[in-house]
């Protein structure tokens, strides 16, 4: 009988102390709330130490980024990649290293090479690329590169991409209509001629 | 606000305009769209309330919606409204194996014991859809509807989960209704009445005159009647025929779409009906707490639904601390604790009556 009354009393104090504590964090909603409304609000990322100088810590491959400006369509990337997530397609400069104001080619590089070609299609498809890195070292631009680390300056660490169709982890890094530009731009010429 | 009052009322305001059967059904179709009207916006307040209630005590935000697209409006405000236009939208699916109008009928048998629950709660001293002189009695057998479209959904789903939940839901409903009803029967001895509004005019006066301070027995019976209630809703800590660790979804296994949305929105129709309840026989009603202050007809309503709303608050905030008790604690519960001490309620009580004079 005793034990009776004494589980009553201890389920009653149980269940009541369980419900202070949530009734505590309903009303102190305001301030704990623990989690973030993730598309517009991000935790900070936080500082990375782990001993190595930020600019020479090279293993960030968060994802690869094609300074197309620069690229002179050469291949080698594309040759490199064991996945073949690379597909460059080029055509050939009327004028070796002279800018086309219509479809926004650049000539020259950064490093002041002359380009011969056009390139038309640079994509890169994030979904199947290895992270291996291999296609970043015979690039003789250096255009192709993983962000972050000591590419920071470059361009910011990102790794947040995801998305909703698979086929949108395919980056188009040539810019939108070069193909059919420079292919107008050819005809309008011989017309003339 | 019963059905002949709003009848009289169109009889003087448009004589001779229409015909007397018609104002009739009239006068019946108005209580019943203010009634749904009621029950749309509070389901939609409540499972708001659930939603928000439940993320804040977890500490999380609940449904939010901030920049561009889609999202659920300021605060989440229509996440309720996406709910229910996503569970009315979504396909209908009947098992081939179910027993068709058994499966078609639960939901309705469901929906339909919740709302006419409803028609005897008084919320005001003339804002009463039916006075019955027993109507505490009423809307305790209405209550009990719910065990039939329970068992019928249960059985109709040829589904062993089903029908697991279905059993269970009878076990527990019949069994609560017990120490329900005994802690009632304690409220019906003070009274000396069934009906609803009697048992409100007994405790006018201000908050030292309700029930619940009556004697020291109320407290108890209020604490069984409530915990009693809680079970029969079939809610947390009390969801044995929809525990979903054990039964998939209980008796709501096999159901989609808007039968789903029913099943979902008779339970949150019952907490307010069991709540409603609570506030009549122990509470004071639409009884202001205050003695002859704030006791008008539109501040009767207010008291009602906040009073209820409390209760609500209460279910709500039970659901998200206690956890899932096992088939034998449940029954152990029910029979062991609760019907000795309502027992022993209902003799304190009536001691307690005679001695008092």
């Amino acid at each position: 009988m005793v034990k009776y009354f004494a589980d009553i009393y201890n389920s009653t104090t149980a269940i009541l102390s369980g419900m202070y504590l949530t009734i505590n964090h309903l009303f102190r909603a305001k301030k704990g709330i623990a989690t973030l409304q993730y598309p517009e609000e991000r935790w900070p990322r936080p500082e990375r130490t782990i001993g190595f100088e930020h600019g020479s810590y090279n293993v960030i491959r968060s994802r690869l980024h094609v300074d197309i400006d620069d690229c002179i369509g050469c291949l080698k990337c594309e040759r490199a990649c064991p996945v073949d997530c690379i597909k460059i397609e080029t055509e050939k400069s009327p004028n070796r290293g002279e800018d086309i104001k219509d479809i926004n080619h650049i000539g020259i590089t950064s490093n002041s090479t002359k380009k011969a070609l056009v390139v038309t299609r640079f994509d890169i498809d994030m979904s199947e690329c290895c992270y291996c890195n291999l296609c970043t070292y015979p690039c003789p631009e250096e255009c192709i590169f993983m962000t972050g680390g000591p590419n920071e300056s470059r361009h910011s660490i990102d790794y947040e991409f995801s998305e909703p169709e698979r086929t949108d982890l395919i980056y188009h890094f040539s810019k939108p209509g070069t193909k059919d530009g420079l292919q107008e731009m050819l005809n309008n010429r011989e017309a003339e001629a | 606000m019963t059905v002949d009052f709003i009848y009289n009322f169109l009889n003087d305001l448009l004589p001779g305009f229409l015909g007397n059967d018609l104002l009739l059904i009239l006068a019946m179709l108005l209580p019943f769209f203010a009634l749904f009207g009621f029950i749309t916006i509070y389901g939609f307040g409540v499972i708001y309330a659930e939603l928000k209630v439940s993320s804040f005590i977890q500490d999380k935000t609940g449904p939010m919606g901030q920049g561009y697209g889609f999202h659920a409006g300021k605060w989440g405000l229509l996440q309720p409204v996406a709910d229910g236009l996503h569970l009315f939208f979504k396909e209908d699916i009947i098992p081939a194996t179910a027993d068709r109008p058994l499966f078609i009928l639960a939901p309705f048998l469901i929906f339909i014991g919740m709302f006419v629950g409803i028609i005897a709660i008084p919320f005001g001293e003339a804002i009463i859809i039916s006075d019955m002189n027993i109507g505490i009695f009423y809307i305790l057998g209405i209550g009990s509807l719910a065990v039939i479209a329970l068992i019928l959904a249960g059985w109709s789903s040829n589904n062993k989960w089903a029908l697991y939940g279905g059993m269970r839901s009878a076990a527990q409903i019949i069994s609560y209704e017990i120490p329900a009803g005994l802690s009632l029967i304690v409220v019906i001895l003070l009274a000396s009445s069934l009906s609803m509004q009697e048992i409100i005019s007994y405790q006018s006066g201000g908050i030292f005159n309700w029930i619940i301070f009556d004697n020291p027995f109320m407290p108890i019976a209020f604490i069984i009647f409530f915990i009693s209630a809680l079970a029969e809703t079939n809610r947390t800590p009390f969801d044995l025929p929809e525990s979903e660790s054990e039964l998939v979804a209980g008796f709501v296994t096999e159901y989609s779409g808007a039968r789903y949305a029913f099943f979902f929105l008779s339970e949150y129709v019952n907490m307010f009906v069991i709540s409603a309840v609570a506030a009549t026989a122990f509470l004071g009603g639409w009884q202001s707490p205050f003695p002859n202050f704030l006791n008008t007809p539109a501040w009767s309503v207010f008291w009602m639904i906040s009073k209820a709303f409390f209760l609500v608050f209460v279910m709500i905030w039970v659901r998200w601390t206690v956890p899932r008790l096992r088939v034998d604690q449940l029954m152990h519960l029910c029979w062991k604790v609760f019907i000795p001490i309502g027992l022993f309620n209902i003799f304190g009580v009536s001691i307690w009556t005679v001695l008092r004079g």
